[in-house]
């Protein structure tokens, strides 16, 4: 139903905790599985998931979590046989759920045999690192900013901005669309917003969850 | 989850979190409802308010420890949600939405005669009582007008919310307190003046009904400690919410309490209950024209003062009201529980625009309704909402032991299980009322539940047929993010 998800983050640690964030964010339902109780107090103050006090490869700890309802698990802990087990027995508990599994290596690629996806975080920064040293000025979308997010949104068929011209449509104050549908134009006021195509957006975090609401519905 | 006050440095504090509670349960209630607890209760009026406070305090406890727990701040139904299969979160959702627009309605209705109360203390009409009393033909003219009055509010509060989402937030706070000092000054003259009198007591009870009128008028009046759900509809705002929403909840429904019970002492006690209950809607502005000094410069009557307090009061509390339900019918569509649109943000406005219209509808026809049964039906769908909050912490605690709770309730399962023992108790005294007195408010009770169970079939059958939609939309969704 629309674009809510229901996630699970196992591991509520640097990763997993700033991965809820994002997603608490944009309007997702987010639970976290986590086992320290020092972690758990902090993730509490900040106020972005349910937390479920426990060891995420213990059924019982994963079904508290709502397994069967939830649309996605992604075991985002500092251990990669860890994050697999967690995979694996939330797809046996509940067979239909999405599986993202946190790798330490790239010899971890080759788990996409059993999970859905895999993130590799490590290296994801180290390409951050790269381009910092570098000083290049190609870089990838995602590290350009601190905290503003440049994202590319394909317009949903039912969205309530969808088939509007840029000027029909006010977003809220902390929103930028920068290029229109086929990517060679920047946008401008008389851009049609085409359901089914994509857009290069940038987008404020405080504003994210609205900004999804309008594009994707 | 809506889009207002997103920025990040609109963070509410304790007091402001108190303050909202407060601003909810003082708003409306104890102008609208204490003429009409006294008219079934007489003094022991304030035995029904206290008592109901005290039978809520239960719930609230429950409230706090859900609040705390679940970072969500869609109020009851976000909780209910976390827990309940479909259709017993939608039978929530749909009588949570319900309960609020009636008391959208409820305080529409009590906002009308105060408003014709303040014109009147500036010889402007009729006073609101003579007008029907006296002149015989002018009833035609005078009813309606009221019911115009209300309407009137509802309108202009509904398109308001509709196209500018900057009628919400922190101002609260500064609305609460002039509420609150208003009352106090109320509370001061009412005690020092000559008209106040031990006397007006006895007897507590009324000679009809005896000690058990209370337990109706406890019913009718429920919906004035409603306010804590509001609370929790703002928890995302608010800083370090595991501590300071227990506490806002607590705080705010003690103060609340002790403001009822001085306001509902000095109004018995200087009109006496029959007089109170003769001002129904208009009961404190009735008394406070009645003892507060005349001939001050600018404002001329004291009492004016008051009824400016009344008018203010019933309007900000619609006002809340008409945010609070659209928020529980945009969750619902967010959720999938209603009609997507619901769940929709206007593409111009930034406003769930859909879910405030149907609300408004709601509302609108409900102004029709007399006062009291739409008080009756408000209290009716709360109690009810709130049984199922209760049950909602005893089955969390039961299958989700592990869940982090930053507040426990003390004393746990007594709390909950209390909740839902007087819960229904007063629902059971309630419609059984009702059905000696308010047979209009049973029927529409009974209809909007089975308008819910033929709009859940119907939805479901929706959302059956257009599951390949949403297939393709969820590998599309997949396929941009694969691509990023």
């Amino acid at each position: 139903m629309t674009t809510t998800r229901d996630v699970i983050i196992a591991g509520g640690g640097r990763v997993g905790f700033q991965t809820a964030e994002i997603l608490a964010d944009r309007g997702h339902d987010v639970t976290i599985i986590e086992r320290e109780e020092a972690v758990i107090n902090s993730i509490a103050d900040e106020w972005v998931a349910t937390v479920i006090a426990g060891d995420a490869t213990n059924p019982n700890i994963i079904e508290q979590a709502g397994v069967e309802d939830a649309d996605v698990i992604a075991a985002l802990t500092g251990e990669t046989g860890l994050n697999l087990a967690v995979c694996l027995a939330a797809a046996e508990l509940s067979p239909s759920i999405r599986t993202v599994a946190r790798i330490d290596r790239a010899a971890g690629e080759s788990y996409t045999r059993f999970v859905d996806a895999l993130v590799f975080p490590e290296r994801a920064g180290a390409r951050t690192a790269a381009n910092e040293i570098i000083g290049s000025d190609v870089q990838t979308l995602a590290d350009v900013t601190a905290t503003l997010d440049i994202m590319l949104i394909r317009i949903a068929e039912e969205a309530p901005a969808a088939g509007k011209q840029l000027s029909e449509v006010r977003f809220p104050d902390g929103t930028l669309v920068i290029s229109d549908g086929e990517g060679d134009r920047v946008a401008r006021s008389e851009t049609t917003l085409t359901a089914g195509d994509r857009y290069l957006v940038a987008v404020e975090p405080a504003v994210a969850d609205e900004v999804m609401n309008l594009l994707r519905g | 989850m809506s889009n207002q006050n997103r920025s990040p440095n609109a963070e509410l504090g304790l007091l402001d979190a108190t303050m909202i509670g407060m601003g909810a349960m003082i708003g409306a209630g104890i102008f609208v409802l204490t003429g009409l607890a006294a008219e079934i209760a007489g003094p022991a009026a304030i035995i029904v308010f206290a008592l109901n406070g005290a039978v809520t305090a239960f719930t609230g406890l429950s409230y706090a420890e859900l609040a705390a727990s679940i970072p969500k701040s869609g109020g009851g139904y976000a909780f209910v949600r976390e827990i309940f299969d479909d259709f017993a979160s939608f039978i929530m959702g749909w009588m949570l939405w319900f309960a609020y627009m009636i008391a959208g309605a409820l305080y529409a209705l009590g906002f009308a005669p105060n408003f014709l109360e303040l014109l009147h203390v500036y010889g402007l009409v009729a006073p609101p009582g003579e007008v029907g009393a006296i002149a015989i033909p002018l009833i035609d003219l005078s009813v309606p007008l009221a019911f115009l009055l209300a309407f009137v509010a509802v309108l202009a509060l509904v398109a308001l919310n509709a196209v500018s989402t900057a009628a919400s937030g922190s101002a609260e706070t500064i609305f609460t307190i002039i509420k609150v000092s208003i009352l106090v000054v109320f509370v001061l003259f009412g005690l020092s003046s000559p008209m106040f009198s031990g006397a007006e007591f006895q007897p507590l009870f009324p000679s009809n009904g005896g000690a058990a009128a209370i337990l109706p008028a406890m019913g009718l009046t429920f919906i004035a400690f409603e306010g804590y759900d509001l609370i929790t509809t703002v928890t995302e705002e608010v800083k370090n919410p595991r501590e300071n929403i227990p506490k806002a909840i607590f705080l705010s429904l003690i103060a609340t309490v002790i403001v009822y019970l001085a306001v509902v002492t000095v109004a018995v006690g200087t009109l006496g209950a029959d007089g109170l209950a003769n001002a129904g809607e208009a009961g404190i502005a009735t008394a406070a024209t009645s003892f507060m000094p005349t001939g001050l410069p600018i404002i001329q009557n004291g009492g004016a003062l008051i009824v400016f307090g009344a008018v203010f009061s019933t309007l900000t509390a619609l006002n809340a009201v008409v945010i609070a339900s659209s928020r529980v019918a945009f969750s619902m569509g967010r959720e999938g529980q209603l009609l997507p649109s619901f769940g929709r943000l206007h593409h111009r406005y930034g406003t769930p625009f859909v879910a405030i219209l149907a609300s408004a509808v709601v509302m609108l026809g409900s102004v029709a309704l007399p006062t009291q049964s739409a008080g009756n039906m408000s209290s009716l769908f709360f109690l009810l909402s709130f049984v199922i909050v209760n049950v909602a912490v005893i089955r969390l605690r039961r299958e989700r032991p592990a869940m982090n709770r930053p507040y426990k309730m003390p004393f746990y399962p007594a709390p909950p299980l209390i909740g839902i023992a007087l819960n229904l108790l007063l629902t059971v005294v309630l419609v059984e009322y009702l059905f000696r007195t308010d047979p209009l408010a049973i029927v529409l009770s009974v209809g909007w539940i089975a308008l819910g169970g033929v709009a859940y079939l119907g939805l479901k059958r929706v959302g059956s047929e257009s599951e390949p939609d949403a297939e393709t939309d969820k590998t599309m969704a997949s396929d941009s993010e694969a691509d990023l």
